[in-house]
């Protein structure tokens, strides 16, 4: 069963990484801009359990890690989004105010992402990556955060559809 | 809610995050495994990246207007619709335009100071979730491009080369908070260190205490052993703000780009300077002020007022 959900998922989640890649990173945005696959990731991660929510997190850490932009060493964002992908589903899992209402899911993308952002500084911090100026860090997580308060509703009805269409275990939001 | 399943769940996540602190492990290591992976996904995207690039490019200057696909059922309908190919043609008109402009002034900046330059295309920006600025360009190792190269722009320093791969490399740009060139400034030949800072303005370190710098100071390049990562003498920036505080060793300073890196079009990749430095010479002319003309108007009072 969960060999039949990974081989549905990988494709869908290699589609929207080579999206991001090639369409989303095109654009130079105010703000930071945002992460389509990382507000893809964590919505998964949010309405899955936490055993799929920690797979969640490693195949999407390790996209990441792959992209020639990520500025760590390869299993910096695996380690992040094993992190905050099972601890997101771990908190919201079977609550129903939580991964079964669009602002809950909203709420707990927003806030993940915020983390997923701090988590990535203080790991850069302990592998010696440099991240730029307080003001800048503070443009780009706040820029992130608001990116993805906005796109999230709307993209979240496609990405539950999706996940309704692999697992069958849930209600569309 | 608790979970159920906990006991398979946590050795699940305890396996995982292992694994991912093995790579990390294995990355700082140098590992050449992973530097082959990260090296086979860049060769994977390249092209779908340069067909975004391609298709996107009208979009990325703010101006869509793609209207009346395949329906042309009268005259006024297919008007409209060769009106919109018009303007879209404008639009790719517009766009290349304007990289051939930056392709010109690159040409003779390289030009000037005698550098072979490989010129490339920006295919894609980097993710600024990783706090970097990155740039992916559409030429790699087939064109000669090696790491650590100087990049260029039309107005002077982008960047340097940070990774190669086949068809594509990835360039870390002078704005990166792990930026660092060492410069020297034009004439008074004081020297050095700049740092990105996230934006177009960069921070300067001058190394001499007894020397000073001021505002409007053109920085350049000073050059690097065998002219890797940076060839001398390409122009920076110049000093916009100067800290002389009493308490710091030596002069520093506030740097603003000649690159402005929002919108980066075509750039150029030197692949070999010249035999002799070009000092000087790049240095670009400062503006013109443009003459305020000044409009004199005499006024004549009538000799008996009228009532």
């Amino acid at each position: 069963m969960l060999t039949r959900q990974i081989s549905l998922s990988a494709p869908i989640f290699l589609s929207i990484f080579i999206f991001q890649e090639a369409v989303v990173n095109q654009f130079k945005l105010p703000g930071g801009g945002f992460s389509l696959f990382g507000i893809f990731a964590l919505v998964w991660a949010v309405i899955s359990t936490p055993e799929i929510a920690a797979l969640t997190g490693f195949g999407a850490g390790i996209l990441m890690d792959m992209s020639h932009s990520a500025g760590g060493p390869v299993g910096q964002w695996t380690l992040i989004m094993i992190i905050v992908c099972y601890g997101v589903s771990y908190l919201g899992y079977g609550d129903g105010n939580i991964n079964g209402n669009p602002i809950g899911v909203v709420f707990f993308v927003v806030v993940a992402n915020l983390i997923t952002g701090l988590l990535f500084l203080a790991s850069s911090a302990l592998l010696g990556v440099t991240t730029g100026s307080f003001g800048q860090i503070l443009l780009t997580l706040l820029g992130n955060s608001l990116w993805t308060l906005v796109l999230t509703p709307i993209v979240l009805p496609v990405f539950s559809f999706m996940h309704h269409l692999v697992f069958e275990t849930r209600s569309v939001l | 809610m608790r979970y159920g399943g906990e006991g398979r769940t946590r050795l699940l996540l305890i396996i995982l995050i292992v694994t991912a602190l093995f790579l990390i492990t294995l990355d700082l290591r140098g590992v050449a495994v992973l530097d082959g992976a990260r090296q086979g996904t860049q060769t994977i995207l390249s092209p779908f990246q340069k067909a975004g690039n391609f298709i996107l490019s009208p979009v990325k200057n703010f101006v869509t207007d793609i209207t009346h696909l395949g329906r042309t059922r009268n005259q006024i309908e297919k008007l409209r619709a060769d009106n919109a190919k018009l303007k879209a043609d404008l639009l790719n008109r517009k766009n290349a335009d304007a990289q051939l402009k930056q392709l010109e002034s690159i040409l003779d900046l390289a030009g000037t100071a005698g550098y072979k330059v490989v010129n490339t295309r920006v295919i894609s920006q980097g993710s600024s979730q990783s706090f970097s600025q990155t740039v992916t360009i559409d030429s790699g190792s087939n064109a000669g491009i090696k790491k650590n190269m100087t990049v260029l722009s039309q107005s002077g320093i982008a960047g340097v080369v940070k990774d190669v791969y086949p068809t594509s490399a990835l360039v870390m740009l002078a704005s990166d908070p792990a930026f660092k060139i060492g410069v020297r400034i034009a004439g008074t030949q004081q020297i050095g260190i700049l740092s990105g800072r996230g934006s177009r303005s960069g921070a300067l370190q001058l190394l001499d205490n007894l020397t000073t710098v001021k505002v409007g100071d053109v920085l350049l390049a000073r050059g690097s052993v065998a002219n890797r990562p940076f060839v001398p003498g390409v122009p920076v920036g110049y000093v916009t703000a100067v800290d002389n505080s009493a308490g710091e060793i030596a002069q520093t300073g506030t740097v603003r780009y000649y690159t402005n890196f929002g919108g980066l079009g075509v750039l150029a990749v030197v692949v070999a300077a010249s035999s002799s430095n070009p000092g000087d010479a790049l240095v670009p002319p400062k503006p013109v002020p443009t003459p305020i003309p000044t409009v004199t108007v005499y006024v004549t009072p009538s000799p008996s007022p009228t009532k």
